[in-house]
């Protein structure tokens, strides 16, 4: 039996699927939106279907836009001879944060994973082959996530660049900024030896 | 390094146990299925992570209850760790060194180090060849916290690549012959950690067959000689080195590459390695005595202690569980002579025990029905 009227076990059920989210906080959020004024619900429900609608992909990069070509593609100021290439729009966001990156983005969606079916084909990397006009892109910089799958996808990318004359990179992984090197641990700071340089 | 006391609660059949340890020899004793190898189960569990009876932790609660909490206190040559472990019914355990939880599992290797002796441990000697490799695993693990990310990230790798076989067996050449461009890049995933798994069982082993031979001499009085051996799943020309195993797994993978593709699984690397061991020159698996086979594993056990003193710089706690009692006397002296300085805990359903042993720093403790009641020295 349930506790709840139907509409608001169905919205708990909604929220219940956001990632995050477990069931007692789902029940707060619902019992949340029931108890706001009419205007601010509609609002929400509102802001979430604008942004369904409006936001999509970058036919050049992959990034999230509500413009296409996206803000970045489309910026006088980036420098168009690097391209950074990350797992998902959310590591853009990451990157845009240092204002260290003046380059351009490709966002693969997703890493090459055999376990849950993903090989090569299944995400964006034959888009990003076809982005390489020739001279106008000098380096990759490949920023997949430092795990198994993220170093198998950055192999995979670098051995198809390699034919092709450009320079590849790979962001370098190690200790954090700020951290003690007591706390680091051991798979860490091996990799941050291996990564090491001159100075 | 030593355990000094423990706080439990809610585990297995005890609401709440808190005792303290000598230094030297802790004998606990009692019928059958009283709780004795409980105890030694919950130290063993604050050392690997662990415990070695279940993988599954909602077995180590009491009856009907949700929560167990273990508490070890570790006096170590550097410093006093408390580790303490937290489970709560249908959540992951979590555990605390000095009062921090720790992110991975693998933080906590090291932190207590531990032999167990159990009649359990007879397979290493009776079954198949992941007996032994989990023996030496645990071994190095326990010295090598690398060693632990390494077999963690090997089985992620091996797991992703024996998918991949599987998928290019069923699509057989079809659409997705690009999956196959990706296999190259799992063969060099596989064979770089993997090559670092087998350097380091290829150095134990080494070790290990150099200390057991000693060991087992004395424990035989000289009748039996044993041998320890290395047997990888590939050929391995050259010296081992980490380089060398590498170029050797990559050669083996890529002439065996149709092989592995029509079986759809891996066919190399750590996961089919074995270690032959031999007594008299013969496989003591096959051929040995019941009474061989166990003093094998005796020498197996008291070469772990050995390796571990020299590569941790100190000596680990041992703990005997049911096995002491069963050895004649022979072996008990010269088990009593190896462990001079090594904390111990035997458990025994037999007191007498303790009159073999040097009474000097032995605690007794009596258990009956999930309590323990230590007896005092009235000398």
């Amino acid at each position: 039996m349930s506790y709840f009227v139907t509409p608001i076990a169905k919205l708990i059920e909604e929220f219940e699927k956001l990632p995050g989210i477990g069931p007692k906080s789902a029940q707060r959020l619902a019992f949340y939106v029931v108890n706001l004024p009419p205007e601010k619900a509609l609002k929400l429900a509102n802001a979430i279907k604008e942004a369904k609608e409006k936001v999509k992909y970058c036919s050049v990069c992959g990034n999230l836009t509500d413009k296409d070509p996206c803000m970045v593609c489309n910026s006088e100021n980036r420098d168009r001879s690097v391209i950074c290439v990350v797992e998902n729009p959310r590591d853009i966001v990451a990157m845009e944060k240092t204002r260290e990156f003046k380059g351009l983005y490709h966002v693969l969606h997703g890493a090459i994973s055999p376990m849950e079916g993903i090989g090569p084909e299944d995400i964006k990397i034959k888009e990003l082959l076809s982005r390489l006009q020739p001279g106008e892109v000098k380096e990759i910089i490949i920023a997949t996530n430092p795990n198994i799958e993220g170093e198998a996808t950055a192999m995979y990318i670098a051995k198809l660049l390699k034919p092709l004359g450009i320079k590849t990179t790979r962001i370098a992984h190690g200790i954090p900024v700020g951290g003690d090197l007591e706390y680091a641990d051991e798979v860490t700071l091996a990799k941050a030896l291996q990564g090491r340089r001159e100075i | 390094m030593h355990i000094k006391e423990i706080k439990a609660v809610n585990f297995r059949n005890y609401s709440k146990l808190e005792l303290s340890f000598s230094k030297d020899y802790n004998i606990i004793y009692g019928k059958n299925a009283q709780g004795k190898t409980n105890i030694i189960e919950a130290l063993f569990l604050c050392s690997s992570g662990r415990s070695h009876r279940t993988k599954r932790d909602e077995e180590l609660l009491k009856f009907d209850e949700e929560n167990y909490y273990i508490k070890l206190v570790v006096d170590r040559r550097d410093m006093e760790k408390t580790i303490e472990i937290f489970y709560r019914l249908g959540e992951r355990k979590r555990i605390k060194i000095n009062d921090v939880y720790i992110k991975k599992n693998g933080e906590l290797m090291g932190q207590l180090n531990t032999v167990l002796f159990s009649p359990e441990h007879m397979s290493i000697i009776k079954e198949g060849p992941s007996e032994r490799r989990r023996f030496v695993d645990i071994a190095i693990s326990q010295v090598k916290p690398a060693y632990f990310y390494d077999l963690q990230e090997y089985s992620r790798v091996l797991s992703q690549r024996n998918h991949l076989l599987k998928e290019l067996k069923r699509e057989n050449g079809g659409k997705k012959m690009k999956l196959k461009d990706t296999l190259e890049i799992w063969n060099e995933k596989l064979a770089e950690t993997g090559s670092r798994i087998m350097y380091e069982r290829h150095q134990y082993i080494k070790r290990l067959n150099l200390i057991a031979k000693e060991n087992h001499k004395k424990l035989t009085g000289g009748r039996e000689e044993i041998e320890i051996m290395y047997v990888p799943s590939f050929y391995q020309a050259g010296l081992p080195s980490v380089e060398n195993i590498k170029v050797n797994f990559l050669k083996s993978v890529e002439r065996d590459e149709e092989k592995e593709l029509s079986a759809g699984v891996t066919l190399y690397g750590p996961q089919r390695d074995d270690i032959k061991i031999k007594v008299n020159n013969k496989n003591v698996r096959i051929y040995g005595s019941q009474g061989q086979q166990r003093t094998s594993v005796l020498t197996l056990k008291l070469s772990e202690i050995n390796i571990l003193r020299e590569l941790a710089g100190e000596n680990p706690v041992l703990l005997l569980d049911d096995v002491f009692s069963e050895l004649d006397s022979v072996r008990q002296e010269y088990i009593i002579e190896c462990i001079k300085d090594v904390q111990t805990f035997i458990t025994s359903t037999d007191r007498s025990i303790y009159e073999r042993i040097s009474k000097n720093n032995a605690n007794i403790y009596y258990v009956e029905n999930g309590r323990v009641i230590r007896e005092e020295d009235d000398e």
